[in-house]
């Protein structure tokens, strides 16, 4: 009897989990833009009790991927949607809305920075990158190989990175030691290495990863800071968008229009990037 | 028990073999399909370096490469470490504590994948960086040096289970003979049980060749065979961990998608391969 009694219970357990009819809007993709739409989605929750909403990881690649298999409502990515993507997936129509602007920023370990290595040009990033330098000793630093680090093909971070580094958004790094998947585990690696060079959205830097100014070819230091990404001087910057099939209708609407609203800009601010709202 | 539940019960037991039965051969049958714009477009190139999805250049020589190197690392240090503490639970301690070891070992099955990988992540790495002076500790040595420890269990269990069912009559004959214990051990029951260790590697091996997060967090995922091509302390790739960090990349039905599900297909090929060499192995056998 008692078996019986617990054999009963077991769909009764279930269907106390399923039974309320919740809407559920599922966001997945890009990690730079992630910490946005996890705190924003917390906040909706909140005032939307009817609301369920599921943010994953995964790169922009698998955002876009997603949305154009209609698996999931919004894609987060960090970058544009290329030619192929699109052509991937004709009954899909991608629509972008952009939510904020972000940097692109070599970072070092700070054993480099304390060091001296205070910031580096396009070229001998490019350089870096190409294999053509492999000590920091070549950049005036250390006597320590550098360890180079890139990113999967498909991460947004990369392609903006290399299209203005390499000239090709989806340039192969011949330099390159490890090949690093979201934000946080490139940050780990960084950290864990005395001689690293990554590249990490502008809101990812702490302590022990230090983002490197840019020189210009004129011969003008850029600084990442907020306010060169806001007057667009900083030159490896990106829009932040989320991606829906066609306009957002209904409650995936309510939800991207508390993210533009000036609460769900705030977010963006405290997230450390930039806000779209003027 | 009446025949009519007799019969239900038969009946039972036939659906749910033939439905073990198709799901292998079901995914068998989807990653062939899957993969098979891949076999046609690309061919034997596949079998080259370069690895370039937006040129639609598919190279997948340096994972078949990871995949074996980190393999053959990690059944290098615990093949003869799982024989070494097989011998000692079975013949060496008394009797009474040998569960609690073994079962201590077989814990170490029990652990997820991705907590070895965390550890490996936070610590391990940290460490081989440090001792080998290395610019980083994410190489392939680690991946194989921690997939060793992931397999010992299986190795450790299986063969001290064969060492431990000899009967007692062959250790007292070699007694008898006037045999020390260490020439008992490597002259009569190592012999005996030459099959079983040899199916406990296979079995390993099997583990080895599929295991995808730990790996995948360790071994830096650069598609490149170092040079010279035995410098494990390098980072690299291995077929599992390109699966894993590009599958959800992949547009579905692109040739990109195609070509990673004929690296899932070549892996499933290995594994079965290995395991039907590992059962004829085993009927073969005459128990003792």
């Amino acid at each position: 009897m008692k078996k019986f009694l617990l054999a009963l219970s077991i769909p009764l357990i279930f269907s106390a989990c399923s039974k309320n009819n919740k809407q559920v809007i599922n966001a997945s993709g890009s990690t730079t833009v992630l910490p946005v739409i996890s705190t924003a989605a917390e906040q909706f929750m909140k005032t939307h009790s009817d609301v369920k909403i599921i943010v994953n990881a995964g790169g922009s690649g698998v955002g876009i991927n997603q949305v154009g298999a209609q698996q999931i409502e919004i894609g987060m990515i960090s970058r544009n949607i290329t030619e192929k993507e699109t052509s991937q997936y004709p009954k899909t129509k991608f629509t972008i809305t952009p939510i904020g602007r972000d940097a692109v920023v070599p970072v070092v370990s700070s054993e480099i920075y304390d060091a001296g290595i205070r910031s580096l040009s396009i070229n001998q990033l490019a350089k870096i990158y190409r294999g053509e330098i492999s000590n920091w000793k070549e950049l005036n630093g250390p006597d320590k190989e550098i360890l180079v680090i890139d990113k999967e093909a498909a991460r947004g971070t990369r392609h903006v990175f290399m299209e203005i580094v390499l000239g090709d958004k989806e340039a192969q790094a011949a330099g390159a030691d490890l090949v690093l998947g979201a934000n946080n585990e490139e940050q780990t690696a960084i950290v864990q290495s005395d001689a690293a060079l990554g590249i990490l959205s502008n809101a990812w830097m702490n302590k022990d990863v230090k983002g490197l100014a840019i020189i210009m070819e004129n011969g003008e230091v850029i600084e990442p800071t907020l306010e060169n990404i806001v007057n667009g001087k900083f030159p490896i910057i990106r829009d932040l968008d989320l991606v829906t099939n066609g306009e957002p209708t209904g409650i995936t609407k309510e939800f991207i229009d508390y993210i533009l609203s000036d609460e769900g800009q705030k977010i963006v601010i405290k997230n450390e990037y930039v806000s779209i709202a003027k | 028990m009446s025949a009519s539940q007799n019969n239900i019960g038969k009946c039972y037991v036939l659906v749910s073999t033939y439905l073990s039965i198709a799901i292998v051969a079901i995914i068998f049958v989807v990653l062939f399909l899957s993969s098979y714009d891949a076999f046609a477009n690309i061919g034997w190139d596949l079998f080259s370096l370069e690895w370039n999805p937006s040129k639609d250049k598919f190279g997948i020589l340096s994972m078949i490469y990871g995949t074996v190197s980190v393999t053959f690392i990690a059944l290098g240090i615990s093949v003869p470490l799982g024989i070494l503490t097989a011998i000692f639970i079975s013949e060496i301690i008394p009797e009474k504590y040998r569960l609690y070891i073994k079962s201590a070992i077989e814990l170490l099955a029990g652990i997820p994948s991705i907590i070895y990988g965390l550890i490996g992540i936070a610590f391990f790495s940290a460490w081989v960086s440090s001792f080998f002076e290395l610019p980083t500790g994410r190489t392939i040595l680690t991946a194989g040096i921690l997939l060793s420890i992931m397999i010992l269990p299986t190795i450790v269990t299986l063969i001290e289970d064969a060492l431990h069912n000899i009967p007692k009559k062959y250790r007292e004959a070699s007694k008898g003979l006037g045999l020390y214990q260490f020439e008992t051990i490597t002259k009569t029951l190592l012999p005996i049980a030459k099959k079983d260790i040899a199916g406990a590697v296979l079995l390993a091996l099997g583990r080895a060749l599929g295991e995808t997060m730990a790996v995948m967090l360790l071994i830096g995922s650069i598609d490149r065979i170092p040079e010279p091509f035995y410098n494990v302390l390098n980072p690299g790739q291995t077929m599992t961990s390109k699966l894993g960090r590009e599958i959800g990349e992949s547009a579905f039905g692109s040739l990109h998608f195609s070509t990673l599900n004929a690296i899932g297909f070549l892996l499933f090929l290995i594994v079965i391969t290995v395991t039907i060499i590992t059962q004829l192995y085993f009927k073969k056998e005459r128990r003792l």
